[in-house]
């Protein structure tokens, strides 16, 4: 792997603010590091027992470290909070690139409902109310969240990056304590196959979740200082989860019995309690809480904002770009509190948290079939330089393919409540996603882009004045210029 | 390509749309950055100095540190400056680059989209 020095990049502006590598790789870390990360770890001992849960977490950030050279290079490539539509769109077409990303960004309302499920769970059990009244907390978090977007809050750069590392640091240390407290030798250290031949590949498969949305900081490219910074976030974070991810797992696996924490919502709070009693059950519960900044902060920022550019590009209807006087864009911020609502109300009339760990492993893997693909594609159409190349990148991205195709097979017919069994419960639930992204972009996407050009063309006239004819001009003008051009040329409408 | 007198006409243009629409003033109240723009085909550079939501200066050249860098051709930045394309298409396409937080990038285009909301 190559190119990752600063000097490397003497035209890069300097912006006032600008972010670092420390604030980007907390940005990593904590999209990754949600309360829906203790439930993966659960879902991990499922497949892999005890200890041997350590090694599929290790497995599984090795195969990420490729994730990260791959998305490393596709920033350097497009270093935008857009990049994602971009290199999609130039290696698998503009309907296939924006059907994929409408299903990615549905992990986003997932992972919101979950962490809004899971805090609620927690917050319940530790003040001993009635199970009915998580969903009053999950009301009440998700109501704060959508208030606090509403009037624009949010977490200030170094604030998110102090609770990102005070999660880490704390879950990391209880978890120490936790395996100082009992001793003793690990149980099943290497048994990744114990529960049968392809438990260790879902395990392995189940570990990948733990650093899932890690990848997301790539839409902070264009305030990181330099572009090794994203490049540095991407290798340095995934390393910290498997950190901390191994930690618990080895802890959780040592001094809970599966049992128990097979069928709780919150195991992290038994893991405390059973390490450090009451102290030990709110110091996890502190932290849980305070993941949720980091989920609803980047969450709802991420994905209104998605929405905001969909709707303004013509590819969502238009009332969704609407901005109130905080500029910010209400009915995105609005409707997405209401979808994680109803989907945290699903999970918590069902149960099926671990549903939702299955579905967002198996999305994830996709995606990172999907990157390995769009790697594979544009090495060969985009032969420009970029800030950091991948060493042997094609041959690697085409196995990156294979591998997390079939990672994304193991999660998709998995059971998590039963490791023996097989499910079609995650694909389905994924099939059901994509075929309306699908039939959206087919369908209704291109009325809506029409729409938007017959208003443009309706509206008014060209505002800006033709320039009068000379001899100079005429050879300046650039191919393809939108001047003099036709108003759909102007207004950037391509109707596909 | 378009000369620094159709920029310097374009960006007039948006300077009066801009502070004279009582909207899109509140909305930006707390609003108060630097930009800076460079054309890529010619290379000339601009700024354009924004206090509290109000456009106070778009000299030519490079002034002071920039919270928001834009980049693309010429034709564009007139095009846009007269409200004349959607630069979130433009954007979403790779031909509008943009340095500086997601948060200001929005902001940007929340000033086309408001003052004028059918482009």
């Amino acid at each position: 792997m190559t190119g990752d020095a600063d000097t490397a990049h003497p035209t890069a502006m300097a912006l006032r603010r600008s972010v670092g590598t420390a604030t980007a790789t907390a940005t990593s870390a904590g999209l990754a590091f949600a309360a829906i990360d203790y439930l993966g770890v659960v879902s991990i001992l499922a497949y892999a027992p005890g200890a041997t849960a350590a090694v599929a977490i290790f497995i599984g950030g090795v195969l990420v470290l490729l994730v990260s050279g791959i998305f490393s290079e596709l920033n350097g490539l497009y270093p935008t909070a857009a990049g994602i539509r971009l290199y999609l769109g130039r290696a698998v077409g503009d309907r296939t690139a924006l059907a994929i990303t409408f299903t990615y960004m549905t992990t986003v309302v997932l992972v919101i409902a979950a962490d809004a499920f899971l805090i609620g769970a927690a917050v319940r059990h530790v003040l001993g109310e009635p199970p009915v009244l998580a969903y009053l907390w999950i009301a009440v978090l998700l109501g704060v969240a959508t208030t606090a977007n509403l009037f624009g809050i949010r977490l200030a750069g170094w604030v998110q990056t102090v609770v990102t590392y005070t999660v880490l640091t704390g879950t990391a240390v209880l978890s120490i304590v936790a395996m100082f407290h009992v001793g003793g030798a690990f149980r099943h250290p290497f048994d990744l196959f114990g529960k049968g031949s392809f438990s260790g590949i879902q395990a392995i498969a189940f570990a990948l979740f733990l650093y899932a949305a890690f990848e997301w900081v790539t839409t902070t490219a264009e305030e990181a200082r330099t572009p090794p910074v994203i490049t540095r976030a991407l290798f340095i974070a995934p390393v910290l989860i498997w950190i901390v991810s191994s930690l618990f797992a080895l802890s959780l696996a040592h001094l809970v019995p599966f049992a128990r924490v097979h069928g709780s919502a919150y195991p992290q709070l038994l893991l405390g309690q059973a390490a450090l009693g009451t102290v030990g059950e709110l110091w996890m519960l502190a932290l849980t809480v305070l993941t949720a900044l980091n989920t609803f902060n980047g969450g709802f920022l991420v994905a209104s904002r998605f929405i905001y550019a969909a709707a303004r590009e013509g590819n969502l209807p238009r009332q969704f770009a609407r901005l109130n006087l905080r500029a910010v864009p209400w009915l995105a911020v609005t409707s997405l509190a209401v979808a994680s609502a109803v989907v945290a109300a699903i999970v918590f009339a069902t149960g099926q948290w671990l549903l939702l760990v299955a579905v967002g492993a198996t999305i994830e893997a996709g995606i990172y079939a999907i990157a390995s693909l769009c790697l594979v594609v544009l090495r060969r159409r985009e032969t420009r330089e970029r800030p950091f190349r991948l060493v042997a990148g094609r041959p690697l991205a085409a196995f990156g393919v294979v591998l997390f195709s079939v990672l994304f097979v193991a999660t998709g017919f998995s059971d998590p409540k039963n490791a023996h069994h097989f499910s079609v419960g995650p694909i389905s639930v994924i099939v059901i996603l994509g075929a309306l992204s699908t039939a959206y972009v087919l369908l209704v996407v291109p009325k809506l882009r029409a729409a938007a050009a017959a208003r443009a063309a309706a509206a008014r006239p060209r505002r800006r004045p033709p320039r009068p004819p000379g001899p100079a001009q005429e050879p300046a003008q650039a191919p393809g210029s939108a001047h003099r051009s036709t108003p759909e040329a102007a207004t950037g409408e391509q109707i596909s | 390509m378009a000369d620094w007198d159709e920029l310097a006409e374009a960006l007039a243009d948006y300077t009066v749309s801009c502070n004279e629409n009582q909207r899109l003033r509140k909305m930006q109240r707390d609003w108060s950055r630097t930009l800076h723009f460079i054309c890529s085909d010619t290379g000339k550079t601009f700024s354009m100095m924004v206090e509290r939501g109000e456009i106070l200066t778009t000299p030519e050249g490079h002034a002071g540190t920039p919270d928001i860098v834009v980049t693309t051709d010429s034709e564009t930045f007139c095009d846009m400056f007269w409200g004349d394309l959607n630069p979130v298409q433009k954007y979403l396409r790779g031909e509008i680059m943009v340095k500086g937080s997601q948060e200001d990038v929005m902001r940007l285009d929340a000033i086309s989209y408001v003052i004028w909301p059918d482009t």
